[in-house]
């Protein structure tokens, strides 16, 4: 009879963990940790402001990402506001660190962004209406940490003139259902094969919503550069003319 | 609430089992758990590259080619052969086989382990793997028993289909053999042909245009330790017709008697055109064959040495897709024919012992050879070849290491000599780097412990040399047959790796052994023999002469019943311990007038199993380890024991977490529980004696380890790969104290040495793009910490604090369950520099800390964490105190000089920013600021630069970029400011003394005019909004 009893409860608990396992319940499980899916949709832009720091040298940076699209990265040098990653809805363009003029991204770095458009808050939120897949590949261990390999195939980029597949695999913490750390090839560049790997910790409540406020970003076994939030601001009031490539003086 | 707490147990306890069932899947988790930051670190070399097995090119993009090799796992070129990147890091190094599957090229991948060109030295594989995403994951698939598989082809109308040509066991029967079938993708198999239990699938090939014409070869083959043979009875040729149903040999036009290995290779562009490889019982009868009917018939075309020569090492058959006239088959330099195999050439100067040469999808002027020194590239149909520079794929059979700083490692590799090179270089270690102290295959190499002198050795000790690298002079000095020893019976017998050995107690002695340890107290030049032949001495294993089979092979690679391992105890040089690859253990406690053979006293190990590593202990003279090696018959268990009464009763220290057979052990000098164990596939380590094992995965591949090396002096483990080159872990210290009380603490801060600014600012770099370059190790102050669990919510950060709790710098702390590791590299913050046009350069110069004591301080949470860290100056610098005070004295006049100037600037252009705010609201307001405005700019343009670019059109440097200039070249310098800067120091400070007088002046003068015509802040009288200086340093 008492064997039985195990058995059940056995039965029970294998349901529960391979029940925990499925993709869907994972990503669901996220949402419900950091705040409610309804919450996240209804996010219409965020501005971070953080410091890298690179070999003691801190450097001030202020990301700001709207739903729409567009985005600023400005990086201060100083006292200078260096603009990096920038898009205005039509052209993503960068400072130039030597003349200090905006230059265009090439075709198709920024045909290649245009494809992940719509990804804000967080490309889990709508990957299936925007056709994604998402897979759970499995259980590993990463930062000594136990968690759930997924497995994100987005739209196929080009790459140097030819298309190719674009994978990012997340690492959800078993424990608490956050990505602890994002993978992703280095596709074109002198890096061209190497993994990029970006991990995330500290999160912490932004009204209602949980974001890490601490990014170690680098190549998979080489170092890395922390890049630590001191402030995000949820739909903050944002000036376009940031956005805008300015013309050659 | 009772059934609640036992649900919880229960589930606790499924969720624990699912998490780890497999000892050896958990040793590796249990492993990432714990080491965490603790990195592996690889310094190559790659100038040599090492053995490649097996080439495959993406049937549609010209950039993609696979590459197997020997030892070092799978590498994928994405960039048509110029770079590789290893992708196989996790698995069974050893690859036999890689096949893309030309159904979906981009994405799925075969790939069958286990080397099959079978020198006594190869290693073993453990299966079939499949990526089906291009190579970032893989999954077994089965054959876990195969040992090599020869070949893969996928149906390229199904891929669900596939075949797998399974080689098997070298050194053992096996029923694994055989070519199998899926017809489901992989899920069942069934073995399609099988021939015994001794002759395995080689060779195998579908018909291009017919899938269900399959062709495979079957070789009959053995290896004994003492002797190998290639060739029977069973040997054959096989074609399919119905997609593997039936089998028949086609051997019409074949010689007759046993048949040895045979390769076959179908020409793309017509179908009805064989080749073969064959090796036979008369020399006039081997070599190339053609059929030009799809194997009806089949014709002798070619027997030159180049297509004769050790077929178990070469046999691959190659034919241009575009030409079935032009062949290539495998071999010493790899042959080329252009009249459909009559004739041969060689291939153009590349790395002997070719295995595998593949044309380009497109153009067959560009080839591919996979040699025994890497991957070569030719864009001339195989005249003119250059070698691939970025493979660390050397295959180190030893390693040792030396007392410089930075210590040099040494050690021998397959095929290509003994080498020696830094384990630090300006730029990272570099091709140029690395010398070479030896030819032929290398093996074992050690630095002389107290003179700059190397010994090394190349296969057999057919020369054993003593080197003076400062002379450039060699003197070989191996011991040679004396009187009684030259017939064949008495005569020496060094294995083909031979034993040496240098004494830990006496810098000149050193130790060479045949079937008898020999010992040299002058570094070579006299030899005296300390034992008599410690061997079995068995007849019966001593046939090498007639080692190979059909084609003689007697390179002296399969040398028996000989001495493999020597060491004497660092606690008593009488205390000498010799192993023999015939499985006898040796002891000598009185300087070798006696020894005892001890192995009886070892449990578990089948008799004759080799004594590949003993290692004398440095806490107890009757302490020792011994490794043991069965896999030359087929007995790939893991045997490791130590001993703590001088061999009379031996423990086995092996647990089921260890996966493949040890090579090799390396003992802790500080703590004797901790022990580093090189297995076929990969490292372990032990905390507690052998009771249970973590695998290090960290950057360090599944690599067959040879050789492991403590440095006494850095704590480096110094790890010999055999494919993977040297690797480093640096410093493990931190692994002495991870005792089970330490690692119950949220948060453990371990030991720390004083951190040295090192006095290094050289250049380096001498590197091309493509080459490799091995990465040096860290020169910064390392904040180690163990982490109970992976810090994920809430804040967590890290300071620098000087001895008054004044903050210095802040960094990211490491996050990670297990070890973590941060680097500062002894900075405090840049100066705030005065904004301008342009950057001043100078100005992200970080200062240097002084020595001294410094905090670090971890916030977690509302927990605290603290460690001191000790900063000391370069003890090998020459530079007195004095002069490091008159550096950091100058350093911190310029920084505090460069943020004052930020400062002025900054007033300035406040007060600008508010003249011009107040100009355009009357003329007289612009008349009354215009002197203001003008004075003020006049100044700001010679205080900094105020147009041009960061380059080529810079602007001519004015005040900010001068002092900047003068302080990253005193920041940087580890010297006195020399006179020359002194003055520049005093030019500057004059000039910015004057630029101040000039400010007050102009602000006495003008800024009363300005300050009326602003809106006054309440309470006050107007002035110009102002931070102060504090305020204004602090701000980010």
């Amino acid at each position: 009879m008492k064997y039985k009893f195990v058995l059940a409860l056995l039965t029970i608990a294998s349901f529960t963990v391979a029940k925990a396992q499925t993709v869907d319940e994972i990503i669901a499980k996220y949402f419900e940790n950091t705040g409610g899916m309804e919450k996240w949709k209804a996010l219409q832009g965020i501005k971070m402001s953080a410091k890298a720091n690179q070999g003691g040298i801190e450097i001030p940076i202020v990301i700001t990402q709207l739903k729409d699209g567009r985005q600023a990265t400005s990086i201060n040098f100083q006292g200078k506001d260096i603009k990096q990653g920038v898009y205005d809805g039509t052209t993503l363009w960068s400072t130039n660190f030597v003349n200090m003029k905006a230059e265009k991204s090439d075709a198709e770095t920024t045909e290649n962004f245009k494809k992940d458009i719509g990804e804000f808050p967080d490309p889990f939120l709508t990957y299936k209406e925007r056709g994604l897949k998402a897979e759970l590949l499995g259980k590993e261990t990463i930062d000594g940490a136990q968690t759930f390999k997924i497995k994100l195939t987005k739209k196929p980029i080009m790459v140097d003139g030819k298309e190719a597949e674009n994978i990012v695999y997340y690492y959800f913490d078993s424990e608490n259902f956050v990505p602890l750390v994002i993978e992703q090839e280095i596709k074109t560049g002198q890096m061209k094969g190497a993994i990029q790997q970006n991990k995330m910790s500290d999160y912490q409540d932004v009204d209602g919503l949980m974001f890490p406020f601490s990014l170690a970003q680098g190549i998979k076994d080489k170092g890395s550069q922390t890049l630590t939030i001191s402030k995000i601001e949820l739909n903050p009031k944002v000036d376009p003319s940031i956005f805008v490539m300015p013309k050659e003086n | 609430m009772m059934m609640k707490r036992m649900f919880l147990i229960l589930l606790s306890l499924f969720s624990l089992q699912t998490w780890a069932q497999d000892p050896i899947k958990d040793a590796v988790t249990k492993g990432k758990e714990l080491f965490g930051d603790l990195k592996a670190r690889h310094i190559g070399p790659a100038l040599m590259s090492g053995r490649i097995t097996d080439l495959e090119l993406h049937p549609s993009n010209d950039r993609i080619i696979y590459a197997g090799t020997a030892g070092g796992g799978v590498w994928k070129s994405v960039n048509g052969g110029a770079t590789f990147n290893p992708i196989f890091d996790e698995y069974c190094q050893s690859i036999g086989a890689v096949e893309i599957d030309p159904s979906d090229p981009d994405n799925t991948v075969w790939v069958g382990t286990g080397e099959t060109w079978t020198r006594n030295s190869v290693s073993v594989g453990d299966g079939l793997y499949k990526t089906v995403d291009g190579g970032t994951n893989w999954i077994k698939v089965g054959f876990e028993k195969s040992e090599r598989i020869a070949g893969i082809q996928v149906n390229p109308k199904n891929p669900k289909e596939v075949y797998v040509a399974v080689l098997g066991p070298l050194w053992n029967d096996s029923e694994e053999r055989g070519l199998y079938k899926t017809i489901d993708g992989g899920k069942s198999w069934n073995k399609i042909l099988y021939v015994d239990k001794t002759t395995g699938c080689s060779d195998l090939t579908l018909d291009p245009k017919d899938p269900n014409i399959v062709y495979c070869s079957f070789w009959e083959f053995r290896r004994q330790p003492w002797s190998f043979s290639s060739g029977g009875t069973k040997s054959a040729l096989y074609k399919s017709t119905d997609g593997g149903k039936t089998f028949a040999k086609i051997h019409n036009g074949f010689p007759k008697g046993k048949l040895g290995r045979l390769a076959i290779a179908v020409a793309p562009s017509n179908s009805k055109i064989l080749y073969t490889v064959i090796e036979s019982e008369q020399d006039q009868d081997k070599g190339l064959y053609r059929s030009d009917d799809a194997g009806v018939s089949w014709k002798q075309l070619n027997n030159d040495f180049g297509i004769v020569v050790r077929p178990f090492y070469f046999s691959r058959i190659e034919v241009d897709p575009r030409n079935p006239e032009v062949v290539v088959k495998a071999g010493l330099m790899g042959s080329i024919s252009r009249d459909g195999g009559k004739t041969f050439k060689n291939l153009g100067p590349n790395h002997s012992d070719v295995h595998d040469v593949v044309f380009d999808i497109n153009n067959s002027d560009r080839m591919y050879a996979a040699t025994d020194g890497g991957i070569y590239r030719s864009w001339d149909g195989g005249t003119t070849l250059e070698i691939v520079e970025n493979m660390p794929v050397c295959q180190f059979y030893h390693v040792s290491v030396d007392n410089e700083e930075p210590y040099h490692v040494y050690g021998g590799l397959q095929d290509n000599g003994c080498w020696y090179g830094p384990s630090k270089s300006p730029g990272g270690i570099e091709a140029s780097d690395w010398h070479r102290v030896g030819y032929g295959d290398g093996y074992r190499v050690y630095p002389h412990p107290t003179k700059k002198l190397i010994y090394s050795e190349m296969q057999g000790a057919e020369n054993v040399w003593r080197f003076d690298p400062a002379k450039d002079q060699a003197k070989t000095i191996q011991p040679l047959a004396e009187k009684g020893e030259m017939d064949a019976k008495h005569k020496l017998r060094f294995n083909w790796n031979a034993a040496m050995a240098i004494s830990p107690n006496k810098p000149d002695r050193f130790y060479m052994g045949s079937q008898y340890v020999h010992r040299s107290e002058d570094m070579g030049e006299n030899w005296t023999k300390i034992s008599p032949d410690l061997t079995t001495n068995d007849p019966a294993k001593q046939n090498q002469e007639t080692s190979g089979g059909l084609s003689r092979d007697n390179s002296g690679a399969e040398n028996h019943c000989t001495i493999f391992t020597i060491a004497e105890s660092p606690l008593d040089e009488n205390v000498i311990w010799a192993g023999t690859d015939d499985g006898n253990l040796q002891l000598t406690k009185d300087g070798g007038k006696t020894w005892t053979n001890l192995i009886a006293n070892v449990p578990g190990v089948p008799k004759g199993t080799m004594v590949y590593h003993i290692e004398a202990s440095v806490f107890n003279k009757a302490y020792a380890y011994a490794v043991l090696t069965g896999y030359q018959t087929g007995d790939m268990n893991t045997y490791v024991y130590k001993t703590t009464d001088f061999g009379q009763t031996w423990k086995s220290i092996v647990t089921p977490e260890i996966y493949g057979f040890a090579r090799n052990i390396q003992e802790d000098y500080v703590n004797e529980n901790l022990l580093f164990l090189g297995t076929e596939f990969g490292l372990y380590i032990t905390l507690n004696g052998g009771k249970n094992w973590y695998k290090f995965t960290n950057n360090m591949p599944s690599a067959n380890v040879h050789y492991i090396e403590l440095h006494k002096k850095t704590n480096d483990l110094v790890i010999a790969t055999h494919g993977r080159g040297i690797v480093i872990i640096d410093n493990i210290s931190p692994l002495r104290e991870l005792t089970e009380e330490n690692m119950n603490k949220d948060l453990y801060f371990f030991t720390s040495k004083p951190a040295i600014i090192p006095e290094e600012n050289g250049f380096g770099g001498n590197s091309t793009e493509t080459q490799f370059v091995g990465e040096n190790p860290s020169t910064a102050a390392r904040i180690i910490y163990y982490l109970k669990k992976r810090h994920t919510l809430g804040k967590m950060t890290m300071e620098i604090q000087d001895v008054n709790g004044n903050k210095i710098t802040e960094m990211g702390p490491g996050k990670s369950k297990g070890i973590n590791v941060i680097d500062w590299n002894f900075s405090t913050k840049p100066p705030k520099m005065a904004t301008a046009k342009t950057f001043a350069l100078g100005g992200f110069i970080t200062p240097r800390v002084p020595a001294g004591t410094y905090k670090v301080v971890i916030r977690k949470g509302k927990d605290t964490y603290t460690q001191d860290i000790v900063v000391q100056y370069d003890p090998k610098s020459d530079v007195p105190l004095a002069d490091r005070k008159l550096q950091e004295e100058a350093t911190r006049k310029l920084y505090n000089m460069s943020q004052e100037l930020a400062y002025t600037v900054y007033e300035i252009d406040e007060t600008l920013k508010a003249a011009e705010g107040v100009k355009g609201k009357s003329a007289a307001n612009a008349k009354a600021v215009a002197p203001l405005i003008a004075q003020l700019t006049a100044l700001k343009e010679t205080l900094v630069v105020t147009k041009g670019d960061n380059y080529v059109g810079t602007a001519e440097p004015q005040l900010r970029e001068k002092m900047a200039e003068l302080y990253a070249k005193v920041a940087q310098s580890f010297y006195k400011p020399n006179n020359a800067e002194v003055n520049n120091l005093e030019a500057i400070e004059t000039r910015y003394t004057n630029a101040k007088a000039d400010l007050k002046k102009i602000k006495d003068k003008e800024l009363k005019k300005l300050t009326p015509l602003l809106s006054p802040e309440k309470g006050k009288f107007a002035q110009v909004p102002m931070k102060t200086y504090d305020e204004f340093i602090k701000e980010p």
